[in-house]
């Protein structure tokens, strides 16, 4: 394991999804890993329903707040928001997204357009070196909640290598850390996000 | 379950959030009491004190109903002795200006520290004011912590200089501190909390008559020139020089100090330039800033929001007789918003005159916008549907700080404008006198509590017109269902007592009030044209319950849902006027989202042939 590795992640999703949550258990693992972490949150009016950032350094960076093109990595938990949070990503940064979409008011009553998940993948690959899209919200349903969906999101990014710990340091932050009742479906989804690169 | 904030022990590494470990600090200092108003940012400090240690565990807390008293009563407990803590968001600084400036004078023996939680780039505020202003015009002395583990150790070194000069001190936060996750490395919890210091009878230092004022006044200049003497030597003042002892410096204050930090590293300047760091940033420590300047030729001065370090270096340097040239606001460096480590790396570049190039950003693409909205299921939608069907455009609708706000919005446009808490009812009120228009105002139940009562009583009290409608939805929404006096007395518990907002209302001398049920549209909508043709101070009580805090801590609704069941222009209308975000297109038709509704029933008493509510599957 590398501590020392110096890693940025943006963190996307919608009010009520979780990802705040997502966001404090990666950094407790890394903490849990002996990485130097620092996480940078954003509450209040922000969250009725509108769009949810936030970012983990990893490696000894200070500043709890990325601006556009300073992320090695985005961590999307919707496809429209990690488009929207694009920006963000340096040139050759890796993108891990959920491809399940939440359409937004204006969608919901017809009045704008989703983008098709190709048109957003094609996007995404402009900027992005590697990109991976996962059924989170499906894969959390599967595995007994919902919001379990953001621990397959999060397993994958740990199994892929790129943070400097891995999946197995996950799960036994998952276990430390998460309440007994919440850890077989997290868990199970951990598996799920595991075998994506299995 | 032991919480490690209460028990955990010295050397113990944890993660928290900054407002956690403002906390954690409190503790180590041995804070006997806590009084607060919450407001974004600050308040996970009071909901943390609640959530790990209740009231009267090993502190005592309050939330009080606004800043001014929140101050009063940590004023008055530190006068009474007490390690005192009182938090705020920056504008609740304002409010509670007034005590603060002469307890400034009178001192307070047991130690008090502020928070304020600053807002810079306006995440949750209607103002980025910069509160370093109220530590120069107040005399107090401020740290700024810009790491989790900082805003630990600041909060317990501030209260130790608070009880040692027994001056009041600020702890000056912005958003990015207050929801920053770090590491912290704890130290000792007090083994026994300090005594109390026992209070003397003494009105020549504690009653401010102008001639004991006056001596006060004097007595506060020596206690500052005694937290001078503190800044030059706090651990928290810090000077970076590398080995090749460069004739550039940097003088940065705040969180600007990790995006220097993050620049100088990136940008591999870190042999070229020395740093002081400074964390105690008022009184400032001016025999270290003066010999900084001496050791440079030139000199950038890093600071968010507003000029007032440069301003004071400047100033300090031309006292000095200091030739050395120096660089503060200008080129990217605004007055406007927050920082960040690309904007220092081009600042910097300027500075020493290296090369830099821009990053190639991509603009952001033109995508269906998500904005905050109020809820499914929030009563404020019914109340505003209501007041623009019997209105329209005809009044002027004042708004206050809240939930409510997000009214602005299409279709409701229930807002056209906003000072600051309790502004609906006094502003809303002078806006009426003059433009001889019905003005309707609109303000929360907390923010009733907060500063309603004292514009309603003034607009009786002057025979104005206004029409006020009490949005009650029994809890402080929008900063987290924090407890106010209107919640109910079984949620309040036996420490707080409930108050009846009708009969504040009734008992301020209101004769013109009505009580009504938020989700009854039919009775909102009489209320409201009952009171259109009346004159003088009309109040209209909303109650229903906030729809998060009626599922999460009343745990009430939920057991149905609506559904569409025609598709025909009434269904259209209800979808365009009331515009509830569970509303939806499925395959072309329209449809409600069942995720999102609580079958609050609103869209089949606007539209009854379009909709029907169904038992939840």
């Amino acid at each position: 394991m590398d501590a020392q590795k110096k890693l940025r992640i943006y963190f996307t999703g919608v009010g009520g999804q979780g990802s705040l949550t997502a966001t404090a258990l990666l950094a407790r693992t890394a903490l849990f890993a002996g990485v130097d972490v620092v996480a940078g949150e954003v509450h209040g009016m922000a969250q009725r329903g509108g769009v949810v950032e936030s970012v983990l350094l990893l490696g000894g960076w200070r500043s709890p707040k990325l601006e556009y093109g300073e992320a090695d990595v985005i961590l999307g938990f919707e496809p429209l928001e990690t488009l929207r949070g694009l920006p963000y990503l340096r040139k050759g940064g890796v993108v891990f997204s959920s491809s399940d979409a939440m359409p937004p008011v204006g969608v919901a009553l017809g009045l704008e357009r989703y983008p098709d998940m190709e048109e957003i993948k094609a996007k995404i690959a402009e900027v992005a070196s590697e990109s991976h899209f996962l059924p989170c919200r499906e894969l959390g349903a599967k595995a007994g909640a919902v919001q379990a969906g953001n621990t397959v999101l999060l397993a994958a990014v740990c199994a892929s290598g790129i943070l400097p710990f891995g999946v197995d340091v996950f799960e036994e932050a998952l276990k430390r850390f998460l309440p007994a009742k919440l850890q077989p479906a997290n868990l199970q989804a951990l598996e799920y996000g595991r075998s994506y690169f299995a | 379950m032991s919480n490690p904030l209460l028990e955990g022990k010295a050397d113990e590494c944890h993660l928290l959030l900054g407002n956690e470990a403002i906390v954690r600090g409190a503790l180590e200092a041995g804070v006997h009491i806590v009084t607060c108003y919450p407001g974004t940012p600050s308040s996970e400090v009071p909901d943390t004190f609640r959530r790990i240690g209740g009231t009267g565990r090993q502190y005592l807390m309050q939330y009080s109903v606004n800043e001014k008293v929140a101050m009063e009563v940590a004023c008055g407990a530190s006068l009474a002795g007490a390690k005192a803590l009182v938090t705020m968001k920056h504008v609740g600084l304002n409010v509670a200006a007034d005590p603060l400036f002469t307890a400034t004078y009178t001192g307070l023996p047991g130690g008090l520290v502020i928070l304020s939680a600053d807002d810079p780039g306006f995440h949750s505020s209607q103002n980025e004011q910069d509160n370093r202003n109220y530590a120069r015009a107040a005399s107090l002395p401020c740290f700024e912590p810009c790491s989790a583990q900082e805003a630990k150790d600041m909060t317990k070194e501030a209260f130790r200089v608070a009880r040692l000069l027994q001056q009041p001190v600020l702890l000056r936060t912005t958003t990015r501190v207050n929801h920053m996750r770090g590491a912290v490395r704890f130290g000792a919890l007090p083994e026994e909390k300090e005594p109390l210091v026992a209070f003397e009878r003494n009105p020549l230092r504690f009653v401010p008559v102008p001639a004991v004022a006056k001596l006060r006044h004097m007595a506060l200049e020596q206690n500052m020139a005694k937290a001078r003497e503190l800044a030059e030597e706090s651990v928290f003042t810090r000077e970076h020089v590398p080995a090749s002892a460069p004739r550039a410096g940097i003088i940065v204050s705040g969180v600007s100090r990790n995006y220097v930090c993050d620049a100088l590293q990136t940008g591999q300047w870190e042999e070229k330039v020395r740093v002081l760091e400074l964390g105690m940033t008022w009184p400032l420590p001016e025999q270290r800033i003066l010999s900084f300047l001496n050791s440079c030729d030139k000199v950038l001065i890093v600071e968010e929001n507003d000029p007032l370090l440069e301003k004071d270096v400047r100033a300090m340097a031309q006292k000095a007789g200091c030739a050395t040239a120096i660089a503060g606001k200008g080129g990217v460096l605004t007055i406007q918003g927050e920082y960040s480590t690309p904007l220092l790396m081009q600042a910097i570049a300027d500075f020493l005159g290296e090369p830099h190039e821009k990053p190639q950003v991509q603009a952001p693409a033109q995508l269906p916008k998500r904005p905050p909205n109020l809820c499914a299921g929030c009563s404020h939608r019914a109340v505003y549907y209501a007041a623009r069907q019997i209105f329209g455009d005809e009044a002027v609708y004042s708004s206050d700080i809240g939930c409510y706000t997000l009214g602005m919005l299409p279709p409701l446009r229930c807002a056209d404008f906003l000072f600051c808490m309790g502004s609906s009812i006094s502003a809303g009120s002078g806006f009426a006198m003059l433009a001889k228009r019905q003005v309707v105002g609109f303000i929360g139940d907390s923010t009733f509590f907060h500063s309603g009562m004292t514009g309603l009583a003034n607009a009786l009290f002057n025979r104005m017109d206004i029409i006020v409608v009490i949005l009650d939805n029994g809890t402080t929404a929008m900063t987290g269902h924090q407890p106010n006096p209107g919640m109910l007395q079984d949620q309040l518990g036996e420490l707080c007592q409930h108050l009846d907002i009708e009969s504040i209302v009734r008992g301020i001398g209101v004769t013109q009030v009505k009580k009504v049920h938020a989700f009854n549209l039919k009775s909102v909508e009489k209320a409201l044209q009952e009171f259109k043709d009346m004159q003088g101070v009309r109040v209209l009580i909303a109650e229903e319950p906030c729809a998060l805090y009626a599922r999460r801590s009343l745990h009430r609704g939920g057991s149905r849902v609506a559904v569409v069941v025609d598709q025909g222009e009434a269904t259209k209308r209800c979808i365009d006027g009331f515009a509830c975000p569970a509303f939806c297109r499925k395959d072309g038709a329209y449809a409600v989202d069942p995720t999102l509704c609580t079958g609050c029933g609103l869209c089949l008493q606007v539209a009854p042939t379009g909709f029907k509510l169904v038992k939840r599957a």
